[in-house]
């Protein structure tokens, strides 16, 4: 009798310890495809709830849009503004205040991340001194073209500066060269982890072959190729909070006329953050101070994680991270003033007469 | 605790270790022998006496030096830090060459290891089934223990030599490593388009798990009919006991048909043995013969078509879409990164489907 309470027992306990990293049931189950094929989100509604309201609890206070949003700012008006010129100039304010919250509020330095202070305390708005400032500019173009070339992936509301950086200056979410996945992915002890390659170039992503036969195949991706490929789309997994049926038909991946919509919303997507990263981000790596360097000495590079975090729409399609009331953001911006002096000579010649507000007197 | 009802005794007597039935070269024995309390809990409480012989003697050494030397190597590719050893280890892979190395011998870093682990894990393991035949024959037993084990080495050659060896790459053997293998698997599956579709695949399975059915079915009734002495299956065979009589009838009863003492052994043999044979037959066609099963089950009306159900057209990406302007090399910069391209392997430069494989892919043949 002893005997068997102390199984019991063991028993008991064992059980409760192999269950203990598991998800309280119930979770939702939704099915999405043809019935009798797997095609479901599973979802924990608890874990779900949780994550939404901490997004709502970060939402920054900023100051709400206007009702107009005004013509562009009279020529002059600022000194070494190019990609902000289309904007009235309290648009302007309100864009760069909101970006101190959305980018550096971690550093309460406010405008001055970016801002050079000059000896007399005065704030140089048009000096291009910092890489802050420089690094700033591309983004903020980079941001206007997500919106307005990559509506099939962003949708109607598009994203902001807040959607990746949650106000911090590095977006937590970014990978360098040589990261290594842990614990690692298979063979990447011995080899580099190749599939973070896809987020520069999409060469060889796709390993099943269209054809039956082996005689016949239009496909000779190897079975490491296939390693790679699955290593990105668990990637992708994990960085929107979804299974694979999400945006796969399970028999058969690689089949488009069986795949939900959302593939479709996936793969541009890919396009987009391909775009970012060669034509935005790896050509800022000259601008980089060596602390914010990989250990190959590269600059952080964007996934899907970085703006996604877990979530199937970022910040799960709260306002705050859109960008319909910024115009600043959903447009393709000009320069102020274009076809005048360098901003460089700009910068030698009128640092007496910048003002807290970013205007000067007169023309230069 | 419940009574245990059984002929066998619980007692375990001890006295001189048996030394078996007289056969010959005895000196091949290592002649120790002992008791064990705890092994007669499960089983007979003697151990040994343990036959090595030469056979038995390469093969531990072959198998030991391959366990060893995969071990080395994965502790090297985490730098020889013991405590990322044991915590990666479940993750830690001594990897095949890639597939630009073919059917070569490349260096020891890249790949030399796993081809040298192999070779030297095979051996072990073809030395081991020698050691299997010779001793059932000296003993003057049938040979199925090791023809069984045969299965299961056909199908460990299928994997890790025949099928790179038609596909023309050590690249498609599965590498040494707990989860690296099982990547490979999902790997293989992804790659040849759903190997569930693969009709040998599905009968490895039915037979895989027709054997713990069998199993499961077989044990019980022995034990069901313990007390009547049912586990003497051998007696029960030529002299059919009451537990025989009972335990057919049993099956009789609740099924209409028996297996007998003797034929349930042929079914368990089987059944196990042919798991392995058809998954082995499964594994060497797939990437040779067929490309994706998924395909090929659509072709042969395996595959059901499914209604549409994301309305038509699902919003396309057009075929010419999916070479983006932004698809080409890796840009500058992009460290030590080499794509691995697979080779032509068994498709011979020169034959018909060299020929449009090439086209397909828009190279001269």
């Amino acid at each position: 009798m002893k005997t068997l309470r102390r199984t019991a027992t063991a028993l008991a306990g064992g059980l409760l310890i192999a269950v203990s990293g598991c998800e309280l049931p119930p979770v939702d189950t939704v099915q999405s495809g043809f019935r009798g094929v797997g095609m479901e989100h599973v979802q924990n509604p608890r874990t779900l709830e949780d994550s939404v309201r901490a997004v709502a609890q970060r939402v920054p206070q900023l100051a709400s849009p206007p009702e107009e949003f005004g013509d562009p700012a009279p020529d002059g008006t600022w000194e070494n503004v190019q990609v902000l010129g289309h904007l009235s100039e309290s648009e302007f304010n309100r864009f760069k205040l909101a970006m101190t919250t959305w980018v550096a509020a971690e550093t309460g330095e406010g405008c001055n991340y970016c801002h050079v202070i000059e000896d007399d305390g005065q704030v140089n708005f048009a000096s291009d001194d910092k890489y802050q400032k420089r690094v700033s500019r591309d983004m903020i173009s980079m941001t206007q073209t997500l919106n307005t070339e990559y509506a099939a992936h962003v949708g109607e509301a598009g994203v902001n500066c807040w959607t990746c950086h949650q106000g911090q200056v590095q977006p937590v979410n970014r990978w360098y060269f040589g990261d290594r996945p842990d614990p690692p992915a298979a063979g990447s002890m011995i080899e580099r982890p190749q599939w973070e390659r896809h987020y520069l170039d999409r060469n060889d992503v796709r390993i099943q072959s269209s054809e039956a036969l082996s005689g016949d195949t239009d496909n000779r991706a190897s079975l490491q190729q296939t390693e790679y490929t699955y290593w990105l789309m668990i990637q992708m997994s994990e960085s929107l909070g979804v299974n694979c049926t999400y945006c796969h038909t399970s028999a058969r991946w690689g089949d488009w006329d069986e795949s939900p919509p959302q593939r479709v919303t996936a793969f541009r997507g890919l396009d987009m953050v391909r775009h970012m990263n060669m034509e935005y981000i790896v050509p800022l790596q000259d601008e980089w101070p060596s602390d914010r360097l990989g250990p190959e000495g590269d600059g952080a590079k964007v996934n899907c994680a970085t703006c996604h975090a877990g979530a199937y729409i970022p910040q799960y399609g709260s306002t705050a991270s859109h960008a319909v009331d910024w115009p600043a953001l959903n447009q393709i911006g000009v320069a102020h003033g274009a076809g005048e002096t360098t901003s460089a000579a700009m910068e030698d010649s009128d640092e007496d007469e910048e003002s807290d507000s970013g205007e000067v007197s007169e023309n230069p | 605790m419940a009574e245990y009802q059984n002929l066998f005794s619980q007692v375990q007597v001890r006295h001189a270790p048996d030394p078996g039935v007289g056969v010959p070269d005895p000196e091949n024995r290592i002649p120790d022998s002992g008791f064990s309390y705890w092994l007669g809990k499960i089983g007979d409480a003697q151990l040994g006496p343990v036959y090595l012989g030469w056979l038995g003697v390469l093969s531990l050494i072959t198998g030991g030096l391959s366990i060893v030397l995969m071990g080395l190597v994965m502790w090297a590719s985490v730098g020889w830090d013991p405590i990322q050893f044991v915590r990666l280890l479940p993750w830690l892979a001594v990897e095949p060459p890639a597939p630009e190395y073919g059917l070569s011998i490349p260096p020891l870093a890249e790949g030399g290891w796993w081809l040298l682990c192999g070779f030297l894990l095979t051996t072990a393991i073809i030395l081991w089934w020698f050691r299997m035949y010779t001793r059932a024959r000296a003993l003057g037993m049938g040979t199925h223990v090791a023809w069984s084990f045969a299965a299961a080495i056909w199908l460990y050659l299928v994997l890790g030599f025949i099928r790179p060896l038609l596909m023309g790459e050590w690249a498609q053997a599965v590498p040494f490593g707990i989860f690296p293998h099982l990547d490979w698997t999902a790997a293989f599956s992804i790659r040849y388009g759903n190997l569930f579709y693969n009709p040998f695949h599905m009968l490895s399975i039915a037979f895989l798990y027709g054997s713990a059915l069998l199993f499961a079915m077989h044990a019980a009734t022995i034990l069901a009919v313990g007390k009547m002495g049912g586990e003497r299956e051998i007696d029960q065979i030529t002299d059919r006991g009451t537990a025989a009589e009972r335990s057919q009838l049993f099956w009789r009863w609740t099924m209409g048909f028996n297996a007998t003492m003797e034929s349930i052994h042929r079914w368990a043999w089987w059944f196990a043995a042919l798991t392995v044979i058809t998954g082995g037959i499964g594994i060497v066609l797939t990437g040779t013969a067929v490309d994706n099963w998924y395909l090929w089950g659509q072709k042969h009306g395996l595959v059901p078509d499914y209604p549409e159900v994301w309305g038509d057209p699902v919003p396309a990406v057009e075929p010419g879409e999916l070479d983006g302007p932004l698809q080409g090399p890796p840009p500058e910069g992009m460290p030590g990164v080499s794509y691995m391209e697979a080779g032509n392997g068994f498709i011979l430069p020169g034959t018909a489907a060299h020929v449009s494989f090439a086209q397909n892919l828009e190279v001269t043949p």
